[in-house]
């Protein structure tokens, strides 16, 4: 066939490929030629034209405007998701027997992406209240943690003292010292005394109340004068103890003794003596 | 046709804001309030154009809803000059409402004659009643073109465009000759492509 006889039979195609009527064969010849000629492709354009006239032949059947406005809103939504990276490429076709609300994505899950979009921020609030709910759970477990710690390092600090001072009384090498009232009434004292630890605990019982202002001090008697230990107050039953550590060397710790003396203790006493004991052997 | 001439015929009556083809670019940059204008001003052609095809309201819904979220997937690949939005449009909604009849495997067998005619639109027209007015002139002015028209020759494009028939089906359908059949539809083309050119007259 001449080009001309080709040209004459695809300008009779034309009409038809503008109502999309031609049949398979016919069509991918005519799209062959159309490749290489310009002038059937405009002439094919015109056509088409003049075809979409037919579209304004369909009798104008109004929609009703609420159903008109769900459309639009859908269709302004899926396209806002759209452009943050949403839908699929081409719209889904119904298959037959089955109501298509076409806002399934094809390409991904059954959520469209206006949906998924949504269902993100609602996803992003949930996780960042569940966060903050988190936080709000560690930073209380980490109090309970802190007071913990510390009611456990004062336990063990006491437990320590208490250690100690059963160490400093549990010895074979502590020594006893009574202490015998110095007047009519029967305050008296016990101090184990562990020269090795170099370390004192002292008990008193019978203690009389002290005044106002005033507490018992402890007193390491030596040559040189008494060496200043600490004070205490003592309890309603008139107990009360005191223990501490000495740097006086053991032998020059001759006698112990209580005064009553302002509060806190003076490094000479004032008071006169309440109980005294020898710490000679 | 001049490729770069509006084809002011098409333009519908609230010709007011920015045209069509402005539109498109808009949506292809992603701005969906341009789909939205499109849809307002192009909506109840399209609508009409599903109704005639698609047996099912609600199928003709979902088409018009499919057609718009065509137009705005491929609002990129719209080339200027090559027979106006509105072309493109009605070629989209055509197409979804034929997919639609397929997938159905039922096409709208209303008698013909069940057809209202054009411009005896029921119920509400368009918003204002201006753009009613010219909305119904324009389509008088179109069906008047395609009244003239020899009925063998409406006959045959209207099968291929509303029912989506090719041409050996409606040679089939109608028992004449296949070369009967594309020069009924060629002759039919060219007479409207003629009124085009007198609409785009008038259309100033």
């Amino acid at each position: 066939m001449s080009l001309d006889t080709e040209h004459e039979n695809v300008q009779a195609a034309l009409a038809a490929e503008a109502l999309d009527a031609l049949d398979g064969e016919e069509r991918e010849a005519l799209h062959a030629h159309l490749a290489g000629c310009a002038e059937c492709r405009a002439e094919l354009e015109s056509l088409r034209e003049a075809a979409s006239l037919l579209a304004h032949t369909a009798p104008h059947v109004p929609l009703a405007p609420a159903r008109s406005d769900r459309i639009r809103a859908r269709l302004l939504a899926r396209a806002a998701a759209d452009v943050r990276g949403g839908e699929a490429a081409e719209p889904v076709v119904a298959a037959p027997e089955t109501r298509v609300i076409p806002i399934a994505s094809r390409r991904r899950s059954a959520l469209p992406a206006w949906l998924a979009a949504a269902a993100s921020v609602l996803i992003a609030i949930g996780l960042g209240a569940y966060a903050l709910s988190l936080r709000g759970r560690v930073s209380s477990l980490e109090q309970q943690t802190a007071s913990l710690s510390r009611d456990r390092g004062r336990l063990e600090s006491t437990l320590a003292e208490r250690e100690a001072t059963l160490a400093a009384l549990a010895g074979p090498e502590v020594r006893v010292i009574t202490l015998a009232s110095t007047q009519e009434r029967a305050p008296s004292g016990r101090m184990f005394w562990n020269p090795v630890r170099r370390r004192y605990t002292f008990f008193a019982y019978n203690l009389p109340q002290v005044r106002p202002g005033r507490e018992y001090q402890l007193w390491l008697i030596t040559p040189a004068g008494p060496v200043a230990a600490p004070t205490f107050r003592p309890g309603r039953d008139g107990a009360g103890s005191v223990e501490g550590a000495y740097d006086v060397p053991n032998e020059q710790i001759r006698a112990v003794a209580v005064t009553e003396e302002p509060a806190g203790g003076l490094p000479k006493p004032t008071g006169e003596v309440l109980i005294v004991g020898n710490a000679a052997e | 046709m001049h490729p770069t001439q509006r084809t002011v015929s098409y333009l519908p009556a609230d010709d007011s804001g920015p045209d069509d083809g402005a539109l498109v670019r808009r949506m292809a940059a992603g701005d969906e309030k341009a789909l939205g204008l499109l849809y307002d001003r192009w909506s109840p052609l399209l609508h009409s154009v599903a109704r005639r095809i698609v047996a099912d309201p609600n199928d003709a819904e979902e088409v018009l809803e499919e057609a718009f979220w065509q137009a705005w997937r491929q609002a990129g690949r719209y080339e200027e000059g090559r027979g106006g939005v509105s072309t493109w449009l009605t070629m989209i909604v055509r197409s979804r409402a034929l997919d639609r009849v397929r997938a159905r495997g039922r096409l709208r067998e209303e008698s013909w004659e069940n057809i209202p005619e054009p411009g005896s639109g029921d119920g509400e027209g368009p918003a204002s009643p201006d753009a009613a007015a010219e909305q119904d002139e324009r389509r008088r002015l179109i069906a008047a073109a395609v009244a003239q028209l020899p009925p063998e020759q409406r006959e045959t494009v209207e099968l291929a465009y509303f029912r989506g028939l090719s041409q050996s089906e409606i040679a089939a359908k109608l028992g004449q000759p296949l070369g009967t059949v594309k020069t009924r539809a060629r002759l039919a083309l060219q007479k409207l492509r003629e009124s085009l050119v007198v609409f785009r007259e008038e259309g100033g």
